[in-house]
């Protein structure tokens, strides 16, 4: 308190939300039902006051208010809003049924939801028609139901990928991750046998003794970071190698910080601020021009990990993947870069080309030259960017 | 370039659409009707973008309803755990 005082000044922390985009089923939150090629500021949230954190699925958007309010919008049609009817929202709602809950991190998955409370409850709601939504049926739920199987447990996330979901929890001597839904493609890592779907949740193989740091899913893949930096992958191969049905550790010479997943790549950050790739983007570029920008070979394993160049010679604070394309933040400004697929202008480049090198995308403001703070997501096929400024006021 | 080749039990059959639909990355849904895949269609394109999908399908299943239906019952029971 003292020190405050003595600085004279006051810290004030002021919030842009940017979209761009697929936006044709209102995900956009700009209330409108088309695609963006450009960042357009968004206002629907300013009256719920600051957001602390975005998931952005198929075609829908979970927010996070610093005080645990949950808020949705875009594509509801499959209940994944959680507003307990089944259809579209252009502006960001509040989730009724989780008020007075305190709801401390979500998950969009294709078309369904999760989320977890301070108190480790985890909810989840949307698309149950593969298990996914782990009550033990395959039924579709519009409104947040209790996962009543972790309910004498602490569970720290939930991630949601196309038909499937990963829960991790720390139990009292280890950290176990939990799977439900399709497991197909080995998404769920329950058995070295190919499973088709499990509605009850599972104990997800090969993380005895592994402290978990966080989970990820996306399309039919599924990822974990551990505590000492680890990577380890299961589920859909990534270059049309067998799927991999149990969890396997990429063996490189790193430290890794964030995971993220697209529908035939992930995005992975050092903690010395690099970018590195597995697998390639699976629309279609001609393979070779894939190939040709911005990219380093590290390793001829069975997954090869590719270094991402060209972030105009500065680190990366933070990663997200959109089913087929790829965003950062730069350590230096908060400069947000975009690459891969961008057809419905998701890259916010202006345009709907395609990029295989990273270009920076053009938030412009007039508050777009002082320092900020930024956070990117990725949904299917748009793109949300969190920026906070912090503005000195000074007596 | 197909984007991907998709086996006809990992689609979900969509009332609406009166299609058979598999999650397309723009966010919509790749799609093939009944109708086109008794004429040997196997291509399923999504209506909002430029991407399509090859669907791997026995097209004796989808040609005339009866053999369909037939051929399960002459099946053995199968026991479910």
């Amino acid at each position: 308190m003292e020190e405050t005082e003595r600085i004279k000044s006051i810290e004030e922390e002021e919030e842009e939300i940017w979209s761009w985009g697929a936006g044709t089923e209102g995900q956009l939150g700009t209330g409108k039902l088309q695609d963006e090629h450009k960042p357009q500021l968004i206002h629907s949230l300013s009256s719920f006051g600051p957001i602390s954190h975005l998931s952005c699925g198929g075609a829908h958007v979970i927010a996070l208010t610093p005080g645990g309010r949950v808020l949705t919008w875009g594509r509801g049609t499959s209940g994944q809003l959680g507003h307990g009817e089944m259809v579209n929202c252009l502006h960001p709602k509040s989730v009724e049924s989780l008020e007075g809950i305190f709801i401390t991190h979500a998950s969009a998955g294709w078309n369904h939801s999760g989320f977890v409370s301070d108190t480790g409850y985890v909810f989840t709601c949307g698309d149950g028609s593969f298990g996914q939504l782990g009550h033990g049926d395959y039924i579709s739920r519009c409104s947040p139901v209790q996962m009543l199987h972790f309910k004498a447990r602490h569970v720290e996330q939930i991630a949601c990928g196309m038909r499937h979901s990963l829960v991790f929890l720390k139990g009292d001597t280890e950290d176990l991750i939990y799977g439900f839904g399709s497991g197909k493609r080995g998404q769920l890592g329950i058995s070295d046998d190919k499973q088709k779907s499990v509605s009850t949740p599972q104990v997800t193989l090969g993380f005895e003794n592994v402290k978990i740091r966080s989970v990820t899913a996306n399309g039919d893949h599924s990822a974990a970071i551990s505590v000492n930096g680890h990577l380890y992958i299961w589920g859909r191969a990534f270059h049309g190698a067998p799927d991999m049905y149990t969890p396997r550790r990429v063996t490189a010479d790193l430290l890794f910080s964030q995971v993220v997943l697209g529908w035939n790549h992930a995005l992975v950050l050092t903690g010395d601020g690099e970018v590195y790739m597995l697998g390639r983007y699976n629309y279609n570029v001609p393979t070779g021009a894939q190939k040709a920008n911005g990219m380093k070979h590290i390793s001829e394993d069975k997954g090869v990990l590719q270094r991402v160049l060209d972030f105009n010679s500065t680190k990366v604070v933070q990663i997200g993947a959109g089913a087929e394309h790829s965003a950062v933040v730069t350590a230096d400004d908060g400069s947000v870069m975009t690459w891969g697929w961008g057809e419905h202008g998701q890259l916010g480049l202006g345009d709907t080309n395609d990029q295989t090198g990273p270009h920076v995308v053009s938030l412009c403001n007039e508050q777009s030259r002082k320092p900020c703070v930024g956070r990117v997501y990725c949904g299917s096929g748009f793109t949300f960017v969190i920026r906070t400024y912090t503005v000195n006021s000074s007596f | 370039m197909s984007y991907d080749d998709v086996e006809i039990e990992d689609m979900e059959w969509n009332d609406e659409l009166q299609s058979y639909t598999y999650p397309c990355p723009c966010g919509d849904l790749f799609q093939i009707t009944k109708e086109e895949l008794k004429i040997g269609e196997e291509i399923a394109r999504c209506p909002s973008c430029s991407l399509y999908i090859t669907v791997i399908y026995n097209l004796e299943d989808f040609l005339g309803d009866s053999k369909k239906h037939v051929d399960p019952s002459k099946q053995q029971p199968v026991a479910v755990a």
